[in-house]
């Protein structure tokens, strides 16, 4: 039988921003489709099979539908189009979407396409309460919660049991922002200090205002394939490293954190998300066999709690392997070299995707990196995906 | 003098990437203004009577007849063994198992508008209960494991969560 597993046909993304006010959701999708079809250098666009729209909010928007109007923007009808969404998770969700269209048979090439315009459209009242509704609005959200507070309880506890230290995820603050110098479609670059962010004014305790990652507005693309759709295709595919998507995982967890009790202190989902991808990808030691990564820092100590939930130290070490390198740009697995979503930023619907992009450019650039890993997760871990590229021969 | 009542603002985009702009014939920009709101009627459906029983100044979790857990707040499905719980009246007392104090609140209805920050959100363990009830705690201070209680309130309120916050033991 044919392999179907899918490779990367192509990528594209639009530079992340804090305000991109010149533009629409319409145009930020165009800008990176027409980057991910420069790339893929199509005999013709008309051979696409599918297309997959990735959002989280129809709330920024003013505007509902959104997965047919940029199907029809972006010039695909009348293919056939699936709008997915998974909260923070979204664009993760999308590829892994994407592999069970193209691994059914429903399709051979499909194009993921995800975008997120992040409220500066809308004033700080109206934005708080859009954001308050992915959370369990009548227990959570109406006392005055906010998702910093979820975090930072989470890692309260985390600093309660194991003896983290807020200086330990000061660390990851300081090191993914200096990441994202190297990165042109990076939001926001710092030379910062763990002083600096010690210092910061505080959020939610123990998170301050440099423990906190971005909000952005950007797209990003993915053209998806079958090895035999890209050969007979694709213009670049056969120029360059083959990269597959060789695994995914996802796994839950409960919305609200005291029904995790005692759990509280990590991600279960990720650690179900990341053995099923795990398995899927033939990978027993991801600490060696893993070369690159891209973490979810959607606050610095939640990269403290994935490299213990992806089991690549043991739980309760992860603040320790830190910040002594061990994740750094020449450490055993560099993480977030984009900058993560602290330096890069993260528009929900297309970070998953630019995580993604980030890998795979890695992979097709460093002989060196052969195996990559993206891991995405929506509120506190509620839904988490694990997604995996590899180097094929 | 434009015609365009709505118009709000106008600007010249720049090119983010690259010398060659490619969108030369698109760089003039118009943002406009658009109001949106709308009211909601809400159903507490199947956790009312939690809700209802603040009221009462009385507290109540659901009980899983098959996995003796008590859940706070209440879940009408056990969600370990899918069995449809029983409400139970619960102790007013536990103790804090987490928290985080917040600088920054969500100011998603006119309870959370008249609250003053620094406040701490809180994760009580009620006692003879199995997970971990999230609310606003009124104190000073705070730290894992100090006890506290429920405190009800009889004020109107708008969400009726409000009826009840944690102070100290």
């Amino acid at each position: 039988m044919t392999d179907r597993t899918p490779v990367i046909v192509g990528t594209g993304m639009t530079p992340f921003r804090a305000n991109r006010d010149d533009s629409n959701t319409r145009d930020l999708a165009t800008e990176a489709v027409l980057a991910c079809l420069k790339d893929a250098q199509l005999d013709d666009v008309k051979h696409l099979e599918h297309g997959l729209t990735s959002y989280e909010s129809d709330h920024f928007n003013r505007q509902m539908t959104l997965g047919a109007i940029l199907h029809d923007t972006l010039g695909l009808t009348p293919l056939p189009n699936v709008r997915v969404e998974g909260g923070g998770a979204t664009g993760a969700l999308a590829l892994r979407t994407a592999y069970a269209y193209i691994m059914s048979g429903l399709c051979d090439s499909i194009l993921v396409y995800g975008v997120e315009v992040n409220g500066k459209s809308i004033s700080s009242q109206t934005a708080n309460q859009l954001f308050a509704l992915s959370a369990d609005v009548d227990w959570e959200m109406m006392v005055g919660g906010t998702y910093t507070a979820f975090y930072a309880a989470m890692m309260q506890a985390h600093m309660y049991r194991y003896g983290t230290t807020e200086a330990d995820f000061a660390y990851v603050a300081v090191r993914n922002r200096r990441n994202a110098f190297d990165n042109p479609y990076a939001q926001k670059p710092m030379d910062i200090t763990i002083d600096d962010v010690l210092s910061s004014r505080p959020i939610a305790e123990p998170y301050k205002l440099f423990d906190c990652s971005l909000l952005s507005d950007g797209a990003a693309t993915i053209l998806l394939a079958t090895r035999e759709w890209a050969e007979n295709h694709s213009e670049t595919f056969m120029k360059r490293p083959v990269v597959a998507f060789a695994g995914t995982g996802c796994g839950t967890d409960t919305m609200r954190l005291g029904d995790r009790f005692p759990n509280i202190t990590h991600f279960n989902g990720k650690r179900i998300a990341a053995q099923m991808a795990y398995n899927m990808a033939g990978i027993t030691d991801p600490l060696e066999q893993i070369d690159v990564a891209e973490l979810y820092d959607s606050y610095s100590g939640v990269e403290i709690q994935a490299v213990e939930d992806l089991g690549w130290v043991a739980v309760g070490e992860g603040a320790q392997a830190i910040t002594s390198g061990t994740f750094d740009k020449d450490g055993q697995i560099p993480v977030n070299l984009s900058g993560g979503l602290l330096g890069r930023g993260a528009p929900v619907g297309a970070t998953g995707i630019a995580q993604a992009i980030e890998v795979i450019t890695r992979i097709q650039q460093t002989p060196a990196m052969q195996v990559g890993l993206t891991d995405t997760h929506a509120g506190i871990g509620t839904i988490c995906v694990v997604n995996i590229f590899e180097q094929r021969d | 003098m434009s015609k365009v009542t709505s118009q709000l603002n106008l600007k010249r985009a720049e090119s983010l990437l690259g010398t060659t702009d490619e969108w030369v014939e698109f760089r003039d920009i118009e943002i406009i203004s658009l109001q949106f709101s709308q009211g909601y009627k809400h159903s507490l459906g199947k956790y009312s009577k939690f809700f209802i029983e603040l009221e009462n100044g009385k507290l109540f979790g659901t009980y899983c007849p098959s996995c003796n857990k008590v859940y706070a707040p209440p879940r009408p499905l056990c969600p370990s063994c899918h069995e449809i719980t029983t409400w139970q009246a619960l102790p007013q007392t536990g103790t804090v198992q987490t928290y985080s104090m917040m600088h920054f609140i969500s100011n998603v209805n006119a309870d959370t508008d008249q609250l003053e920050t620094p406040i701490a959100l809180v994760y009580v363990q009620l006692d003879d209960t199995d997970t971990l009830f999230p609310h606003l705690l009124y104190s000073d201070s705070v730290s894992i494991g100090m006890r506290v209680r429920v405190a009800f309130k009889t004020d109107p309120v708008q969400h009726p969560i409000h009826l009840m916050h944690f102070v100290r033991e």
